[in-house]
Order: C-alpha cells, then structure tokens, then sequence
C-alpha cells in the first residue's frame, strides 16, 4: 500500500474527490467574487459590464467602508486585549476548582451553543433602557440610565461585551484541554518546591499554554474580521451607522442595493484583510512558539 | 502485480463514484423530462378534449405572513390556496413564509440571480418589480388580467408596470397618519387636531402631563422616516420627492428643510420615546398599547392590532386616526396623504412554459384578487383595499369605528403620494434610512446638513442613471 501511494497516479486519485469539492467550494467561489468585484453586476442581469477596479476606488474612498475597517479593529483589539486575558484567567480558575468541573465547563461553554438571534434578544433586555440589568444596576448607586443600544459612545462597547460573553467559553473548553493535559507532575514539582497558586499559573501552566493561546487569538482575530450576525441582531449597524462592520457594510450598501459587483468587491477586502493580519500575526508571534516538548 | 491491482481498485472506485454522480444527475434529468412530457401530454389531452392530466404537481408560494399579527391575512391565503388546488387537478402548494425584509432583501434576490425564485411571491412594486422585469425574471400577467377582465379594477398599478406590462398585483393598499388614544384625548376634553399649531399643542401638553406624546422606534430608519416624510411632502409639496430622481427638485429645498427641522424640533423637545435609536418596530406599538404614548404615526395596517384576539384588544373602540392637519405656509395640497400600493405578488416567467403553472397562476389571481378577499383584507385585517369598491359596499362592510374614521381620512385626503423609498434610488433611500435620519434624532447633525448630504447621494446616483 506504501508503494502504491508513492505512485503519482494512485496518489492523485486518491485525492481527486477532495480537490474537487475544494475547488468547487472554495477555489472556484474566490475567482467568481474576484471577476465579479471588477463588473457592475446587479445580480440579477445576465448581462456584466467591466468597470474595472472602480469598485475597489470607491470602497475605499467611501469613508462608511473606514468606520465599518475600524470597527473590524475594535473586535480585534477586545477580542485580543480583553477578552483572551478573560479566557486565560477563568480557564486558571476552572482548572484548579476541585468540585463541580464539570459544571462550571458546562455553564461557560453553553453561550457558544445558543443561536445569535436568542443571544441577541437576552442581551436585549440587558441592555433594555427602563427595565435593564444594567441600568437597574445603575439606578442602585444613582447614576442616569444609560442607552446602551441607541448612544454612539456606549453602542458598539455593547456589542463587543456580548460578542465576548458569546464566545468566551467556547475558547475557555480549547485552554482547559490545554491545561488538563500538561502533566500534573510539573506542577506538583513546583508545590513541593513552595512554588505559590500564582506562581505555578504564571511560570508554568502559562509558558506551557501558550500556543494554545495562540491559536484562540488567531481563531479571535479570523472571527472578528467576518463578525456580521451579531451586529445585525443587536443594532443593524446603527445608530447612524456607528457600529457598522464590513460585513454588515457590504449587505447594507451593496447587497441590499442591487449593488453585487460592489459587494463582491468588499467580499475580495475582506478576504485579503483577514488573510493579511492572520499571516502577519503568524509571522510574527505565533511561529515563535508553535511546540511545547515535556 | 499487487501495485497494479491497487491502480485497478483505485481507478474502479474513481470511475464508479463519477458515474454515480452522472448516474444520479441522468435520473434527475429524466424525471424532470418526464415531468415536461408530462405536461405536454396535458396539453395534448386537453386539445383532445380528454380531462385535464391529474398527475401531482407542486407550487411554491412565498409570502411574508408570518407573525402572530398576520394571522388573518395568512388565513386568506390558506383560503385562496384551497380554492386554486381544488380548480387545478393534481396540484399543491407548497406555503414558504419568510420574513417581509429578509424574503425581499436576500432570499428573493438570490433566487433571483440564481435563476430558481419560487412561481409565485411576494413583490414590492417599487423599485424591485422594475428590475426583475427588465430581466424578464417575472411573468407579464397583462393577458391574464385582460382574459379575466380585472386590468382596470386596480386604484394603481403603476409600482408593479414597466414598458406598459403588469408585472405583478398588489394585495393592499395603505395609508399613513396618526393612531391617537381615544380615551385619553376624551379624558382631556381634545379631539382629533384640525389645525397644525392645534396638534403642536396637544403634543406639549401631553408631554407637560408626563406621558410619551409620540411612540418612537428609530432602530429600522424606515419607521421616523414616515412621519419625517409626511412633514417634508407638507413643507414642499406632495410631489416634491418624485423630482428628487429626476432633478426638478432638491432635498436642499428650503421647505423640505423646514420639514427636518420641525422633526428636529420634536425631538429636541423631547416628544418621542426617549432611546427610540435603540428599540425594534415591535415595541413602537407596544408603546402604545400600553398607553404610555399617546400618539403612533403609523400605517393603516396597523389597525389590525386592535381587534379582538390581537396585541392591541385592550385599546378596542379607544383608538382613532387622523392625518397630518395643514403645516401654515406649505406648499400644494395641505390634505395629501402618504399612501402606498407597494407590495403584493409577482409571479415567476417559468410559469409561462409550463401551462399547467399558467392555469394555477390564472386560478391564484381569479380567486385572490377580488372583491370578497378585498373586503375580508379590509374587515378582517384592516388592509385597504388595492381594487376599487364601491362605496356602498364598503360602507356596509365596516362595522368598526377605527375603520370607518381610517377610510372617512382617506376620503377627506383630497390627493396621495406615495412614500420616498418607491420614488428615489435604493443609494438616497440607504443614505437617509441608515444615517441621515438617525443622526438627525441623535443630535448629531442639522437639518441643512442632512440636505446637504442627501442631494450629494442623489446627485450620484441621478448621474449614474444618466
């Protein structure tokens, strides 16, 4: 069977049905988008017209595109900044909890199974200006209710909290298996040598988690880039556009427009801005510390 | 020989799983041939006069009634639908109710471009029938309409006519005006405002009392804009936004102006829900049924809801309507309402290949399209009719008093217009629903500003046209 497969032909035919359904739905979808972002297509017509990259000029003279980019970056710079710092510390506690584990996963894991139309909704009631979580809470050390949804300045920090809290256990359970799965001599090692709870965390479990880590901030970043469903469920871009995302953008003033060209022109920005940071932050930090040997 | 046997084994598997491929899409292909022979042996039959083929056949029809509001108008459908399955022997309807928004944003337009919409719809006129036409994705219905004899019995079809054809039928028509709580306004010895300066006061007072003087739910642009645009087409005249695309008029018009400024001004006077930037269109209503608005700008269809068995049955009998009274110094006919005959059916060009589709297609509008469902729309559901009925039976049909003031508005109204987003490009409609209108309720831009930017959008988009 070895030599076979050290046969080009078998080789090839054995990964054929594979590269097929690659192609199909991968491959061939990403050319489709690049030919069409360079026509004025208003996916209906049979007809296309070429326009050349005049789509691409006007995303990016359209200072909407650059509030929706910039929005992109908040997910970003949360998910990375706030919310993996979150996951590492919860994912610390869990592991060293000895009773109920398994609840505790359970219940942090359960928001990343619920639909983000429901999430949206509780999240709604929250955020609800009268009757809010929030704003009750609020109430109790006297400080005017906040319109969390409808103010510019609170709506899109609204949004990110939710998204956080959405996610956040799901990456919890990846840094959990993580940790469970480094041997639990080294860190007894380290309680007979009078290593504090602390220190065990942040000069062993840590170092030996980190490219775990490193993957949840990459899986952070590609997820922040596509975010969409959230934003619509919770403010559909608004108020006055202020929490618009590029996806969210290209539905809005292409798609929804009659404007497919158009769309399939920030379809192609957002493909090669995710595929630019995730390589850069490969680059960059995440091959330095790819493998951890025992 | 064993390196030949896994070549042998490897290419067997290759070619069996390619042919079962080709194997299964023969299959389809041949039913589907066997389904068109089936029909055309239907015809045949029926030119030999033997009765009309029997053989099951399925029809989508997307609608958009989903929602415990729409209850009643899905209940017609049903009603039509048992009707058009028993004319048409052998076939069934296959109901598929989307959300309004997403059926015509996303899903219609996809099946659209793929090439697969359902054979029958739910359209909006303006701009979308136009643009499905000229692609001639939808079925011309005017030798339909002209065999059953219905082609005029429409009040406009203008929305859903491009190059003359009717391209589809709208259900119902709608007006648009204030929902007014009855009961406080008695309590307060007012009535219904018939001057402009009268309805300013009643919104101060209302206020000064500590009540919500008007719902507001800005999340969707759509919903301030409706008041906004009434104010506007006040302002400026009722024709003023149908020049906006072809440039007799401009959004930086000093009257269309003074219409965003009075909205400004209710806004900074604190009249509306305060946080309307962050609730649905769901809680405008709630807003007032709860009575904690006294006043909902809304359409007629949303008399629907104070009936029995619906959201609004506490408010039965406590509720009225009025349109906007005359703004001093406006331009054109002060009584003009905003209305609309927007959305209905539209009907896909595949149906004209298969004639058995034609039939059911002839069947759905005979029985679908006409006065009892126009009137049950009406009574049942509080949809204005889009055929025209006669007076008499209109009065004998409406028992409610919230109809009855609706339809005595509609009288009163001495000329129509219909709302902004069937008259200026999908650009100027995305500008002012997604930005302009709630930056104007946020605060954060003027009224001039906002024309500003506007007339920006419609000038590009007008040159686009060009």
């Amino acid at each position: 069977m070895n030599k076979a497969l050290r046969n080009p032909l078998v080789f090839t035919l054995f990964i054929l049905p594979a590269l097929i359904l690659f192609v199909m739905f991968f491959i061939y979808p990403i050319f489709s988008s690049v030919y069409y972002s360079l026509t004025s297509w208003n996916g209906v017509s049979e007809t296309v017209k070429y326009t050349g990259l005049s789509n691409y000029m006007k995303a990016f003279g359209d200072e909407r595109f650059w509030i929706s980019v910039k929005n992109n970056g908040w997910f970003i710079l949360f998910s990375v900044c706030v919310q993996v710092p979150l996951i590492v510390f919860f994912s610390l506690l869990i592991a060293n909890v000895k009773k109920l584990k398994g609840l505790y996963k359970t219940a942090v894991f359960m928001p990343s199974i619920m639909s983000t139309a429901v999430i949206g909704i509780l999240w709604g009631f929250i955020y609800e200006p009268n009757i809010g979580l929030f704003n009750k809470l609020l109430e109790v050390v006297g400080i005017d209710p906040v319109y969390w949804l409808s103010d510019e300045r609170f709506a899109m920090l609204s949004i990110l909290i939710t998204n956080a809290w959405q996610w956040t256990g799901f990456y919890i359970v990846m840094v959990l298996a993580a940790i469970l799965s480094i041997p639990g001599e080294l860190d007894e090692a380290a309680a007979i040598d009078g290593a504090t709870g602390f220190q065990r965390a942040t000069r062993i479990t840590l170092p030996l988690i980190v490219p775990i880590i490193s993957v949840v901030i990459m899986l952070s970043i590609a997820g922040a880039m596509k975010a969409a469903d959230i934003v619509i469920v919770m403010t559909k871009g608004g108020p006055a556009g202020s929490t618009e995302v590029m996806a969210t953008y290209m539905i809005k003033y292409a798609i929804t427009n009659f404007k497919y060209g158009y769309g399939n022109a920030i379809a192609v920005l957002i493909f090669m801005f995710t595929l630019a940071v995730t390589v850069l932050y490969q680059l960059l930090i995440a091959r330095r510390n790819e493998r951890i040997e025992y | 020989m064993k390196k030949s046997l896994t070549l042998l084994l490897s290419l067997i598997f290759v070619t069996s799983a390619v042919m079962t491929g080709c194997g299964g899409n023969n299959t389809t292909n041949s039913k589907g041939e066997g389904n068109t022979n089936g029909a055309a042996e239907s015809t045949n039959a029926a030119a030999t006069e033997e009765p009309a083929s029997s053989e099951p056949f399925e029809m989508t029809i997307r609608h958009t009634q989903v929602g415990a509001d729409k209850q009643k108008r899905l209940a017609i459908l049903e009603d039509v639908v048992k009707k058009v399955e028993s004319e048409v022997p052998g076939l069934t309807f296959k109901l598929d109710g989307v959300d309004s928004d997403v059926n015509r944003k996303e899903k219609l337009r996809g099946e659209m471009a793929a090439g697969n919409p359902p054979e029958i719809f739910d359209l909006f006129g303006s701009p979308d029938s136009k643009i499905y036409a000229k692609e001639s994705k939808l079925l011309d219905l005017t030798p339909i309409l002209d065999e059953l004899g219905i082609r005029d019995k429409f009040s406009n079809l203008d929305p859903f006519t491009y190059e003359g054809k009717i391209y589809g039928l709208p259900i119902g028509g709608s007006g648009e005006g204030f929902f007014y709580n009855k009961e406080y306004y008695t309590g307060k010895g007012w009535k219904a405002p018939a001057t402009f300066a009268e309805l300013e006061q009643q919104l101060a007072d209302i206020k000064a009392d500590g009540k919500v003087p008007l719902a507001g739910a800005s999340k969707a642009g759509w919903v301030p804009l409706m008041l906004a645009n009434h104010l506007w087409s006040r302002y400026a005249g009722p024709d003023v936004t149908a020049k906006f695309a072809t440039g007799e008029a401009k959004w930086t018009d000093p009257n269309v102006v003074k219409g965003f400024a009075k909205y400004k001004e209710w806004e900074d006077k604190g009249y509306f829900k305060k946080g309307e930037l962050g609730f649905e269109y769901a809680e405008y209503t709630t807003q007032f049924t709860s009575g904690e608005a006294i006043l909902m700008y809304d359409g007629t269809w949303k008399s629907s809801v104070f009936k029995a068995g619906q959201s609004g049955e506490g408010l039965i009998g406590k509720v009225g309507f009025f349109n906007i009274p005359p703004v001093e110094g406006g331009v054109g006919d002060q009584t003009a309402l905003m209305r609309d005959v927007n959305n209905g059916y539209g009907f896909s060009a595949t149906a004209a290949e298969d004639p058995r589709q034609l039939e059911a297609v002839k069947s759905f509008i005979k029985n679908l399209f006409n006065e009892e469902m126009q009137l049950r729309g009406l009574v049942e559901d509080g949809v204005l009719p889009a055929m025209k009925m006669d007076q008499n039976v209109l009065n004998e049909n409406i028992t409610d008093d919230l109809m009855s003031e609706i339809v005595a508005v509609l009288n009163d109204s001495g000329s129509s217009f219909p709302a902004f987003d069937s008259l200026v490009q999908a650009d100027v409609t995305t500008e002012i629903s997604n930005i302009q209108i709630q930056k104007l309720i946020g605060g954060q831009t003027t009224p001039e500003k906002m024309a500003e930017v506007l007339q920006k959008v419609q000038d590009e988009a007008n040159a686009a046209v060009e």
